[in-house]
């Protein structure tokens, strides 16, 4: 045997045991998972988008199936802070893996609020933004597309807050390089890319749309190649650690967001077909490694082979 | 008891006409006890299609010396189901559960159970049960056709031994009465015959049975179906809409829900 592989892994401020993280949304507030999956053994959880308030969501029917993945208007339906606080918190810290809290408002007041209440919780490692929320403010555009929006967003989060700030990317814009270099200019620490991809289903027979909001947002092996293009692009041209998401599914699936420049990833639907994939992938991960003779995670990251 | 997710063997594929089918498959130890009404998440094949599991009720779930057993009552509608569909014993499925609420034991007197088609797949474990405790009960059973009413004659004989009858109804008179279940329903409510309504159907069915159900002042239990992503609370994909304006979830808060807890 040859020594165990480190799969120990910084990016910037935040230190992970292991790069295989669960995505917000797809793994409830992480005690649904409990007792399915070793949470242990996980290099961390992120949270279900969590709000100032509760919010009770949309109206069914809020998935469903598509090619190759699926597609969801769940409309933010959350417990808001300070239950997720009071009630899941305390539950989620009998487990080692790192809790990053995933934090949405409608409002700069409401995001500044939010990472303002959970800057002194021992229990939460890292805040994660999604920035793909209508900015009511301006009108319901998202704060994630344009740049300036965003990077006011971030730097006003930044300045109430010392954890490791992660800013979620969405793939629905034209240029995400700019939206990171924003987010960076703000004061980012990581990046993670990306969010759902806009999309619509219809049911040919009854003529309807198959999610009551019409649209809703693109998930699974469908949308990988998108997001390791993104990935890509947005890790070797903003200079910010980099954490991958998009219909990773197999250890194959986390070596090509590695190599396109991921330093972590999280796993997000395949966790409902399997709900202890991101755990199988921690130690498929090591094996493979193993296996290939990589003695650390460190140098693969980045070290895809292009075209001189 | 606590779900798990395990790698059940197919045992046996009982054909009924089709388009339905039972699939016996051995589960851990302790299944046997599921309440009737829950259900578990079934991954379908080992592709990307389907991509989500299925969802089915628990049509019966026994325990011997061999060990615990469960019956799922499937029409194959789709791709998933078609692929259960052509199973053969010794087959592996991996299967989620036992997930959600079941039906509660707990009404009096005689009591009415209410299929709609497939909708027939949860009430056979509980008429098992209700049979098993002396509870009386009738079974109305509805369809489109004689095809649409599986496992008609095993739900006569459940009847029968629990001192009631079967009232089946089909809307091209092709078994039983020509009609919507509703209508000898509503007859035997009107002259006060059940205190309690257990039902599984379409939609459409269990709204109508909800206003009757509350038109007779009665209690009642409806399984729900509705799309669902994950099975366990944490994709949030299968709301219903409660009468106080929230969302319950089906698969946590349900898929058995009281006929008074939801906004039909």
């Amino acid at each position: 045997m040859s020594a165990p592989v480190d799969l120990s892994v910084a990016l910037g401020p935040l230190a992970l045991a292991n790069p295989i993280l669960t995505a917000s949304g797809t793994f409830g507030y992480g005690l649904e998972f409990a007792h399915l999956t070793d949470l242990g053994r996980l290099g961390g959880i992120v949270t279900k988008g969590l709000s100032v308030a509760p919010i009770r969501g949309n109206p069914p029917p809020r998935v469903c199936e598509t090619r190759g993945g699926m597609l969801n208007s769940i409309g933010l339906q959350n417990i808001g802070i300070e239950r997720f606080l009071a009630e899941v918190l305390p539950g989620l810290e009998r487990f080692p893996p790192r809790v990053i809290v995933n934090l949405f408002g409608v409002s700069v007041e409401e995001y500044v609020r939010l990472a303002a209440r959970v800057e002194p919780v021992a229990g939460v490692a890292a805040v994660e933004l999604n920035v793909s929320c209508p900015n009511v403010q301006r009108g319901g555009l998202e704060f994630g597309q344009d740049p300036e929006v965003l990077a006011r967003l971030v730097r006003a989060v930044r300045a109430v807050t010392g954890k490791p700030l992660i800013v979620k990317l969405s793939p629905n814009v034209t240029r995400p390089v700019e939206i990171g270099e924003a987010a960076k200019a703000g004061g980012a620490d990581i990046l993670s890319a990306i969010n759902t991809l806009l999309g619509m289903a219809i049911d040919p027979v009854s003529r309807r749309p198959r999610l009551a909001t019409v649209r809703g947002g693109l998930s699974g092996p469908a949308i990988k190649p998108v997001a390791l293009r993104v990935v890509f692009d947005v890790a070797r041209q903003v200079g910010l650690p980099v954490i991958g998401i998009g219909g990773i599914e197999t250890v194959d699936d986390v070596l090509e967001f590695l190599l396109a420049g991921a330093s972590a990833v999280q796993i997000g639907s395949a966790l409902f077909r399997d709900p202890t994939t991101a755990e199988r992938l921690v130690t498929a991960l090591a094996d493979r490694l193993a296996a290939d003779g990589v003695a650390t995670l460190r140098e693969l990251i980045g070290a895809v082979r292009l075209p001189s | 008891m606590l779900p798990t997710d395990h790698l059940a063997v197919v045992e046996r594929v009982v054909e009924h006409p089709l388009p339905y089918f039972s699939l016996l498959l051995a589960v851990p130890r302790g299944w046997a006890d599921l309440a009737a009404g829950q259900f578990v998440m079934v991954r379908t094949g080992s592709g990307l299609e389907p991509f989500l599991r299925r969802a089915f009720s628990v049509h019966d779930a026994t325990s011997s010396e061999a060990g615990d057993r469960i019956e799922l009552l499937i029409k194959a509608v789709g791709r998933g189901t078609r692929a259960l569909a052509a199973l053969r014993p010794g087959a592996r499925l991996q299967v989620l559960g036992p997930l959600g609420r079941g039906f509660s034991l707990a009404a009096e007197g005689p009591v009415a159970l209410v299929a709609g088609g497939v909708g027939a797949a949860p009430l056979y474990l509980l008429a098992r049960r209700l049979a098993e405790r002396g509870q009386r009960f009738d079974f109305f059973y509805g369809g489109r056709n004689r095809t649409d009413l599986p496992r008609l004659e095993s739900f006569a004989a459940l009847a029968r031994r629990a001192g009631g009858r079967l009232v089946a109804t089909t809307e091209d008179g092709s078994a039983g009465a020509r009609g919507l279940v509703t209508e000898p329903l509503e007859r035997a409510l009107a002259s006060g015959e059940f205190r309690f309504v257990y039902a599984c159907g379409p939609m459409g069915l269990l709204a109508r049975l909800a206003s009757l159900v509350a038109a007779h002042g009665l209690g009642g239990e409806a399984a729900l179906e509705t799309p669902m992503g994950c099975g366990f609370g944490a994709c949030l994909g299968c709301a219903v809409p409660r009468p106080d304006g929230r969302f319950a979830l089906c698969c946590q808060d349900g898929p058995v829900f009281a006929f008074s807890d939801v906004a039909w």
